[in-house]
């Protein structure tokens, strides 16, 4: 009887392990989290569709994106790299192509906007602003100086070269380069304060443009041939040209993406339009949210978008919030 | 929040405290419980934070109001903040800028010669001067000498400033006590306070273009240590001699500078020394603040992930850091008076 009992207790004990097993078949999780806007709300938002949905252990790792492309190079972990903003990191173009990492889809499905912006009280108060021929020919106007990006950021040798190329550095524009991300938007947000002048490099979408409307300069269309020696400190002949579309993109490591399909299909269908996340976060800005509440609001409010993302078992556990 | 509702409804603030706001932010714990078909429940005894208060008793802020409140206080003084600290700062800028300048305009063959000079007349020991020397030649091996030579002018104007304020306000410490107790909390905040969490406000007030910014960043961080050790080094002189200086019919002035600040220059010296080292310990914060020099080096290592770029310019402000450091312990062992063989 003991042996029998024994045996009943292991039969019991296997098939409670692989249902558990089964239902636990996710594992853990790490992804990546930005500290700017609208990769919060991403993290926020595939975080919880991984836990209720596919019932993973998730955590969140706080990094930016180089830390974190040279991180899964060598370590493969986090598992997912959220809006890596392709224009400004160096490092990616080499990971791609050796195979550690794999873009799977691009998250800002719009694409990140790029250029040089000027405040909208101040365009209104002078037209010719909108355009750089304007801005050239009346550089007293948006303050004698041009507020470029940090040392180490991809922008910055695409900007002096553009400022070059478009005769800026010559009509007495000041190249100011900035120490850091924060001092660019601070500035933004000082001269916004006091109505003063500015002109610089900035990108969207994130909560200070939509904080603080600009409006992006015209320069024209985006000639690629020239765009890579722009992108150099040492090109000889800068050209003028547009900005590009930013391809802002989710990764994957490789190991992960071969060990769990089900979230690798998530990820691959999550993504957002530009006026789906700049209205986010608006939303955030003006309501004084955490992003975790604005992601919450995305969740409510576009309930079609996200059903669509999930498989199917994934729906039915998420139905109540998808009525 | 059932708890806290009880609490208000036995105080009796019902109708003071309004509606609950149906409008409010949900939050992903909330969505969660949603999914799963249950209220959420937190726990049964919540901590009494403004965000708990605020769910059972809409009119008690919520802590965000609490920063918010701040940051509309801050832009509201901004005007007067302005008008009273830029004439004061201004100074600052033009020093730096000026530094900058002669730095770079000197060439390389008047300034290193100056700079060893310098350090012989300082320190009158030659390991000392023949290293100066080396160190500067080999920043300037790779490439790092103009960057090196920006530093290194920040660091004079920082250190100046902050040891011709920092050792009156010692000595003002050190004769009150009251003094004392009211300025050591305030030397704590600036050691401890993030720098960006007042850099940030600053900018606001001053562009960031102006140098004064990085240079406000760098003075209020090193000038403690040169306050703490001169009011140390003159709290602790000897008080026999003191009592000696007062038989023979020294005035306080005479006292302060025969007496005092002689035996307590050991101290002040290390204060200097101290102010220097973290001036350097500084210099990649500022550079944060759009500083120049070896600072913006080590920052676009880190962003291009080029470890030897941010290797070599971290080894370079070592370098200044150790010129500095010999320099100045040397010329303190010469003027040491505590240490004088009879």
């Amino acid at each position: 009887m003991f042996k029998i009992s024994t045996g009943i207790g292991c039969v019991f004990a296997a098939a409670i392990t692989v249902s558990v097993a089964q239902a636990n078949e996710c594992g853990e999780v790490s992804i990546m989290q930005g500290d700017w806007g609208s990769a919060q709300i991403v993290t926020a938002v595939s975080k919880f569709l991984m836990e209720e949905g596919y019932g993973c252990e998730v955590t969140t790792v706080p990094l930016s994106s180089n830390p974190a492309l040279a991180s899964v190079s060598e370590t493969g972990e986090p598992d997912i790299l959220t809006e890596i903003w392709t224009n400004g990191a160096p490092a990616y173009e080499g990971l791609v192509e050796s195979g550690a990492i794999i873009p799977v889809t691009e998250v800002l499905s719009d694409g990140g906007v790029e250029g040089f912006f000027v405040p909208n009280y101040l365009v209104e108060k002078h037209p010719e602003l909108a355009t750089l021929e304007g801005i050239t020919a009346n550089p007293e106007l948006v303050g004698n100086r041009f507020h470029n990006c940090p040392e180490g950021w991809t922008c910055l040798n695409v900007s002096t070269n553009l400022l070059k190329a478009g005769g800026l550095i010559d009509a007495g524009i000041d190249n100011f380069v900035h120490g850091s991300g924060e001092t660019l938007a601070a500035s933004i947000a000082s001269a916004y304060e006091n109505k003063e002048p500015w002109f610089g490099f900035y990108w969207g979408p994130t909560s200070v443009l939509g904080k603080y409307p600009m409006t992006l300069v015209e320069m024209g269309e985006h000639k690629p041939d020239v765009w890579a020696c722009n992108s150099t400190a040492e090109c000889e002949t800068p050209a003028m040209s547009g900005f590009p579309r930013s391809l802002v993109v989710t990764v994957l490591a490789k190991e992960f993406m071969a060990e769990n399909q089900a979230i690798s299909s998530l990820m691959t269908n999550l993504s957002f339009t530009n006026s789906q996340m700049s209205k986010t976060l608006a939303w955030v800005e003006d309501n004084d949210a955490s992003y975790d509440e604005g992601a919450v609001h995305f969740l409510t409010t576009y309930k079609d978008m996200w059903g669509a993302w999930l498989n199917d078992a994934a729906r039915d556990k998420l139905s109540a919030l998808l009525k | 929040m059932a708890f806290y509702n009880k609490l208000f409804s036995a105080l009796g603030l019902g109708d003071w405290c309004g509606t609950s706001d149906d409008n409010a932010p949900l939050s992903l714990a909330d969505l969660a419980a949603q999914a799963g078909g249950e209220k959420a429940s937190g726990p049964f005894f919540p901590i009494p934070s403004f965000d708990n208060l605020h769910e059972s008793c809409n009119r008690i802020w919520q802590s965000r109001d609490v920063t918010n409140g701040i940051e509309e206080g801050f832009l509201a003084a901004k005007p007067v903040l302005k008008i009273v600290l830029d004439p004061i700062t201004q100074p600052l800028s033009w020093m730096l800028d000026s530094a900058l300048w002669l730095f770079e305009v000197m060439p390389w063959f008047i300034m290193v010669p100056l700079l060893v000079a310098i350090s012989w007349y300082a320190s009158r020991s030659r390991p000392v001067t023949i290293f100066v020397a080396v160190a500067i030649m080999l920043l300037a091996l790779v490439d790092h000498y103009d960057v090196a030579m920006q530093t290194l002018s920040i660091i004079f104007v920082c250190t100046t400033i902050s040891v011709l304020f920092g050792v009156p306000i010692g000595i003002a410490m050190s004769k009150s006590d009251r003094l004392q107790k009211s300025v050591v909390p305030l030397l704590d905040l600036l050691q401890t306070l993030p720098t960006f969490v007042y850099l940030i406000p600053l900018i606001f007030l001053f562009s960031v273009t102006e140098s004064k910014l990085y240079g406000i960043a760098i003075i209020l961080y090193a000038i403690v240590p040169v306050i703490r050790l001169t009011d140390l080094g003159i709290r602790l002189v000897d008080r026999d001699v003191i009592e000696a200086a007062n038989a023979f019919g020294m005035n306080g002035r005479q006292k302060l500078l025969r007496v005092q600040l002689p035996l307590a220059l050991p101290n002040i010296m290390a204060g200097i020394n101290q102010t220097i080292m973290m001036s350097l310990a500084m210099v990649v914060i500022a550079s944060l603040v759009s500083a120049p020099g070896l600072g913006v080096n080590v920052l676009r290592g880190i962003r291009n992930l080029e470890l030897g770029v941010g290797i070599v310019a971290g080894i370079g402000i070592v370098l200044l850091a150790v010129i500095l450091d010999r320099v100045s312990k040397a010329a303190l062992a010469r003027v040491d008076k505590t240490q004088v063989k009879h």
